[in-house]
This record gives structure tokens, sequence and C-alpha cells, in this order.
């Protein structure tokens, strides 16, 4: 078992994100490349202020007409994405892997409040998930992949609750833990998680447009 | 609020029969391996599926709250089904997408401003309507538009002497009123080129008759021309043609140029607007209009703040200004528009939502131009618009769309709401200063 | 280079000591690290029973974790026994030398995951 979590943790990790990096650089180039290719007018309709107008205005919670009409939608998703990326790169054991690994490392959250937005994620993804069963709208557009994606994020903070209360066999739980947010990180650019990394392209085309040929806001 | 029914429309019935499983696959995989690239990858990838873009849409908004007319629910029933199967889907399938695409989608973009990704759906819809063009299911009504488009340059079947014919019987009726006005046509080097759509000397003459007035009443240097190219419409657009588009858009730059007038300035059609300023353009290779391209709504703004126009009386009953997509939510002509109402009404009362946000008129998009067999099922989609003219309490409607007045004429009588729509000229016409008029 | 050298025996030590405390798991003060120089815990104590450890890891040569560095070099034949680890290691890694949170962990986890043996997971040598 100690042989398997070393494998893990150590060169799978870097496989991981291996996986992460470069898919996420070919997609993107495979976007731009494809742009270039097909749809090369597209470039010229983009305009850096009204991309960066939009994406400002579409990152400020409860700022646009749509996330009015949502209000608690609005609070999990954000609670959701910033808890996300807040735990992935401040919480302490992470932090101390980097110490670990590369002798380099930051301060950390205090344990209390990462705790706290570990279960405010994992919350977030249970009301996603109700959301898909409850409301018509969304119900009607949900597929299988929907759930698995929820699933493939849910895991790794579900297993790093347990980890860090010791609810389990530490090693077993901790093995599970890496390795779900190892198939997470990979799987972001093969993924609709991909949103992650072509939101600021379709947000900062449609802002240009917007903004630049119809003069009005997109938000 | 009744189910949706799958509407029997001529056109879609008989392109139907001459398909074959095939020419759907051939069709489709077509259009999407070859005109489509990084756009709608990115959009079909980053759609969450979360469904927020729904309240966006007064189709959904007045159907209950039914799922499947949502934007993203019209998504669904369509592209999601034809990249999945690499272009395999049924005879029936079609029917149903061109029915969803043509007639159930206006492409008024609202929801585009509430998809957090800014995904553009209706970028999606005329994808389906590519296809649907391509694979000949084309509705009818709406088809014959763009084979008049194709025939005569216009969308109404309007001969060449005939449109002339109209401008010269506008111009006797206005010489009743003002002795000396004119409405030029084929004046070279004028400055402007005022351009129309095939309905306006087709049933709206009138409107002929305004704008010209208050060409006369500003005093400007301006021309119609009196060759096809003259109507700045296209239905073609909302079809899916792209290449009678080009030939609709290249005639009007084309006639522009050859008056070498220095803009264009349009009537209050919002279609045309979006067709010459947003998208023929591109269509040409145009980033922006080659001509500068002037709607009526800022050109009245421009004509009351260089004061070539004069408030001399002003609308005492209370109005409402409904904002059309394609000029507001597509140009951001609502503060100018607003400015103009103000001007000349004394009491403008807001409906809500507004502005960038308002509610579409269920007319645009060449929906109506799909004509009786779709007008029920229509004017049903549009129950949330009649609520939110309702509430204003008011009973006279601005509307500076040719479309937005066909939709709200609909809705108006389905809805009994007692309310009387008025293009924003037909008031500046009322109310300006007319100093040489008899 | 020597200083992991070192940590690997160190691993092995450990690894030892863990097998023992399957088998015993109640502790005493004098079966965990010494965290004075810390301050506050954030973490329950790492449980390290020293005598155990080093007899399940086969471990004789006390330099092996008691090492001693000098100018960040490895200085042989010379042990720190009888000083702490916080007297060299400040909380903080000055230059080349890792902090004391970084130390012990590289030392002990290091040592484990080198060998394959003994704990590597966070809980199972801070064990609530």
């Amino acid at each position: 078992m100690e042989r398997i979590y070393v494998f893990v943790s150590g060169p799978l990790a870097w496989i991981a994100w291996t996986v992460f990096v470069v898919g996420s650089i070919y997609r993107i180039w495979h976007l731009l490349k494809l742009a270039k290719e097909k749809e090369q007018v597209l470039f010229s309709y983009i305009s850096f202020k009204y991309a960066i107008r939009s994406i400002i205005n579409w990152a400020i919670p409860w700022n646009t007409n749509n996330m009015r009409l949502h209000p608690i939608f609005v609070g999990v998703a954000f609670l959701f994405h910033i808890g996300f990326f807040l735990i992935l790169a401040f919480l302490s054991a992470h932090v101390i892997l980097l110490e670990e690994g590369f002798g380099l490392g930051w301060p950390a959250l205090p344990d209390i409040v990462a705790d706290m937005l570990a279960f405010a994620v994992l919350g977030a993804c249970i009301f996603f998930a109700a959301r898909r069963v409850v409301r018509p709208e969304v119900a009607f557009v949900t597929d299988w992949t929907d759930y698995a994606l929820l699933g493939l994020v849910a895991a790794p903070f579900l297993t790093g609750i347990l980890a860090y209360h010791q609810w389990g066999d530490p090693l077993v739980v901790t093995l599970l833990h890496i390795l779900s947010a190892e198939l997470l990180i990979a799987s972001i650019p093969f993924t609709r998680l991909s949103h992650m990394l072509f939101a600021p392209f379709t947000r900062g085309y449609i802002g240009s447009e917007f903004g630049m040929v119809r003069h009005v806001k997109d938000w | 609020m009744s189910e949706r029914v799958w509407i029997k429309d001529e056109g879609i019935e008989r392109g139907a029969e001459a398909l074959t499983p095939e020419r759907i696959e051939r069709t489709i995989n077509a259009v999407l391996g070859n005109e489509t690239g990084a756009r709608l990858m990115a959009y079909v990838e980053t759609c969450a599926h979360c469904g927020l873009c729904s309240e966006a849409c007064h189709f959904y908004l007045s159907r209950d709250r039914d799922p499947s007319y949502s934007p993203v629910g019209k998504v669904k029933q369509t592209i999601w089904p034809m990249l999945k199967n690499k272009g395999k889907v049924s005879v029936e399938f079609m029917k149903q997408a061109t029915q969803i695409a043509q007639t159930e989608c206006n492409l008024c973009r609202r929801c585009v401003q509430y998809c957090p990704f800014g995904i553009d759906i209706a970028y999606m819809m005329t994808l389906v309507r590519r296809i649907v063009h391509k694979l000949e299911l084309t509705p009818l009504y709406i088809q014959d538009t763009a084979h008049s488009h194709s025939a005569t340059l216009n969308q109404m079947w309007v001969k060449d002497d005939e449109w002339i014919d109209a401008l010269h019987w506008q111009e006797d009726e206005l010489r009743d009123e003002f002795p000396t006005a004119r409405i030029p046509l084929e004046k070279e080097g004028a400055e402007i080129m005022y351009s129309v759509i095939g309905p306006e000397p087709k049933f709206r003459t009138q409107l002929i008759y305004q704008a010209a007035a208050i060409m006369n009443v500003a005093g400007l240097d301006w021309t119609m021309p009196a060759t096809p190219g003259w109507d700045n419409s296209d239905m073609a657009m909302f079809t899916g043609d792209s290449e009678i588009m080009a030939r609709l858009k290249r005639a009007h730059f084309e006639t522009a140029a050859r008056l070498r007038v220095k803009k264009i300035v349009m009537g209050e059609c919002g279609h045309a607007f979006r067709s010459v300023y947003d998208t023929g353009n591109r269509v040409l290779g145009w980033r922006m209009p080659p001509i500068p391209v002037i709607h009526a709504l800022e050109f009245y703004w421009d004509l009351l703040n260089e004061g070539r126009i004069k408030v001399a009386k002003q609308i005492e009953e209370p109005v409402t200004f409904h904002d059309p997509c394609n000029v507001v939510r597509g140009r951001g002509l609502h503060e100018k528009a607003r400015e103009v109402v103000r001007a000349f009404c004394k009491n403008l009362v807001e409906m809500h939502p507004n502005r960038e946000h308002n509610l579409c008129c269920a007319a645009g998009g060449g929906v109506i131009n799909c004509g009786p067999p779709f007008k029920n099922a229509r004017v049903e989609s549009n129950r949330a618009k009649a609520e939110q003219l309702k509430a204003t309490g008011v009973k006279i409607c601005i509307a500076p769309c040719h479309n937005c007045h066909g939709g709200l004429d609909d809705i108006i009588h389905k809805y009994e709401l007692d309310m009387e729509l008025k293009f924003l000229g037909e008031i500046i016409y009322e109310c300006m200063e007319k100093p040489e008029a008899q | 280079m020597t200083r992991r050298h070192h940590a690997l025996w160190l691993g092995a030590l450990l690894g030892g000591m863990v097998l023992a405390l399957c088998s015993a798991p109640a502790w005493s003060e004098d079966t965990v690290l010494k965290t004075e120089a810390f301050g506050t815990l954030r973490r329950p104590v790492a449980i390290f029973d020293h005598d155990t450890h080093n007899e399940k890891a086969g471990l004789d040569d006390c330099a092996i974790c008691h090492h001693v560095y000098q100018d960040g070099k490895l200085v042989k034949d010379s042990s720190s026994e009888d000083q702490a680890c916080s007297d060299c290691h400040a909380l903080k890694r000055q230059g080349r030398q890792p902090g004391l949170r970084e130390a012990y962990h590289g030392a002990c986890v290091g040592c484990h995951k080198s060998k394959g043996k003994g704990p590597v997971a966070c809980g199972q040598c801070h064990q609530r």
C-alpha cells in the first residue's frame, strides 16, 4: 500500500499535472488554430478592452441581470468556484506537499476555514445535482455526463474531508483523495470542465462583439 | 397554454418528401464541417447545461416555462443530436429542428446576455437554419420572400417601376403639404442615401411620406435610389441563405457607392439594420459597413441635437417604448431613442424589463415571415410580452421596428390590450415644427 | 544528496516504528516528537517512539537523523543528538537549509517513501 501511495503521490501526480498542462495548452492551441483556419474573421472582432470589461462584470457576484434573477444559485456557484481554487492552492496539507516536494511555500488557510470551504464545495456539488433533478429546465438538458462531472469534482473534496477528519483508514482515504484529484485534474482539458479554459475566450469574444460592434452591455 | 404542436407547413412537408438519410447526413456534416470552427466547438464544449439562459427567452416564459422552449433546450433538440450522431438524424427530426430554429427562436440574442459564458445560442440557431436551407426545408412563406429577394433584390416582389412609382406618388402627396418638397431620386453626390424595406412601398407608404417630410423640414441633402438595391431588408439572412444575403447587401452598398453618398440612413427597421450593419457586411468581407449606416433612431437624435428639427408640440398621453433587439441589443440606441421620445412625449412610462434587457416581440428573426401556419403558435408564445405591455397601463406604444410592429400588433389583438402602436417617425412627423407646411 | 541518504535510513527506522505502533496504539510523552519550537500546533503531535522505531528499522547510526551540516555540507562522522533539531532548523527555510517543519517531513516521510515502509499519509503520524 505504501508503494502504491508513493507511486500515486509521485509519478502519477506528475503525469496528471502534465496531462492537464499539455492538454490545456493543446486545447487552447487547437481552438486558436481552428479559428485561424476556418474563422479568421473572429480575430478582427476581438477587443481587449471590451473582453476584459465583460469578464470583469461577469466575475462580480450578483452583478449581472441574470445573476440577480438567481441569487442563491449565484452565491453557491461563486462559493463553489472560489472554494475550489482556495483549497487547491492554500490548504495547509497542500502547501506542505509543495514544501516537501519543492522546498517552496506560502501561507496556508486556517484549518477551520479550509474545512468549512471544503464542506461548502461538497455542499455546492450536492446543490448542483439536486438542481438538475428538481428544476425542469435543467433536468431537460441534463444527461449522465453532467452527474459524472459533478461526481468527478466532488470526489476529491469528499475524500479530502475524510482524510482531514481521519474518518476511515488514513492511508486508504488519502490515497483515494490523491487519485480522485489526479483524475479530476487530468480530465479538465478533455471534458466540459474545459469551460475553465474556454470561458475567457467565449466571454471575451462576445464581450467584444457587444461592446465594440453593438455598443451595448452584455450583462 | 397548449402543448407544442408540430405544425404542418407546405414548404417543410414538400422539402421533407425529397429527403434521404444520406442527404441529411451529408448536408449536416458539410455545414458543420466546412462552415463552423472554433466558435461552435467552444460553445458546445463550454456549455455547462446549467439552464440559466431559460429565463431570457420569451418563448420559455410564455409557454409556462416549458423547458423544451428554453434556449439551451432548443440547442438540445437541434445541434447536440446532429453533432452526437454525426449528422445521422431522421427526416422527422429535421422537420422538428426546422420548426424550432426557424419559428421558435427570434435570434434576439437576449439569451446571449444571460449565459455566464456568453455562448451565442442565436448563432447556433442560424447554423440550424443554414442546414435547413440546404435541405430545402425552409417554411414556405419566408422562402417566398427569399425567392423575391433573389429575383427582384427586394423582399416583396416590388417591380422596378412600381418602386419608382410609389416614390413619385408619395412625392405628389407630400407636395400637397409641403409645396416645394422633393423625394430626390438618383441624386449622385448627395450626403444621404435613404433606404427602406420592401414592405414600405408595398403597404406602408405613409412611412416613406413621413421620412421624406422629416428630410425636407430638416433641409437635408438626400436621395433615394431608383434602381434595385433600394431595399435594405434581408430575409435570406434569416433562412440561412448566405449567398443571397451577400448578393442583397452587395447591391445595397454598391447602390450607395454609385450614388457617392456619405452615409446610408435607414428607416425604422430592426432586421434590416442587423443585416446592413452587422451581418451582411461580414458576409461581404467588410469588418464594419463600408459606408456608415445610420439607423432612424440615431438619425432622429442627430437631427434633434443639431437643431434641424424642432419640437412644436408634445404627445400629452403617456407612452411606452419597446426596444427592438436589433437596434438596442444590436447597436445600443436605447438612450438616444429615449431622448427623442422624451422630447416629443410628455410622459414616457418604461416597460419592465427595458433597454437592452427588453423582451422580444416574437416576430423578428424571420419568425413572422414564416406566415399564417405559425401565427397562432407565435402569438401564444409571447404572452410574456403581452403581460409586460399591459403592466405599463399605457395606451400608446412606440416600436421603432417593422417586425416588432407586426408582432406586437398580433399580441395586442390576441390579448386585447387596447394599445396603439406607433413608429417614432410618425410621432416626430406629427409633433415637429413644419415651417413650410400648408 | 547526503542528506537524502541519511533520510533513507531514518525512513527505515520510522517504518519499523509504525509497525510497532500498530500493536501499541497508546503513547506517552516520550513517544512523540519534540514540538516546543513550533509554538501553537496546527496538527496533533506526530507519534514517534524513538527506541522502538530504531529497533524496527535496524538503525544504529545516530547521525542518520541527527546529522551535522556546516556551510551547507554534511560533516562526516559527526552527529548532533545532544542538540534539538530546532537549534539549527529555524521555523522558516534559510537558504538551502530547510525550515523545521520541512526538515521533519523530509526526514520522516522522505525516508518512508524511499523505503516504501512506514507512515506516509498525513493522518498516519498526526493522529487525532
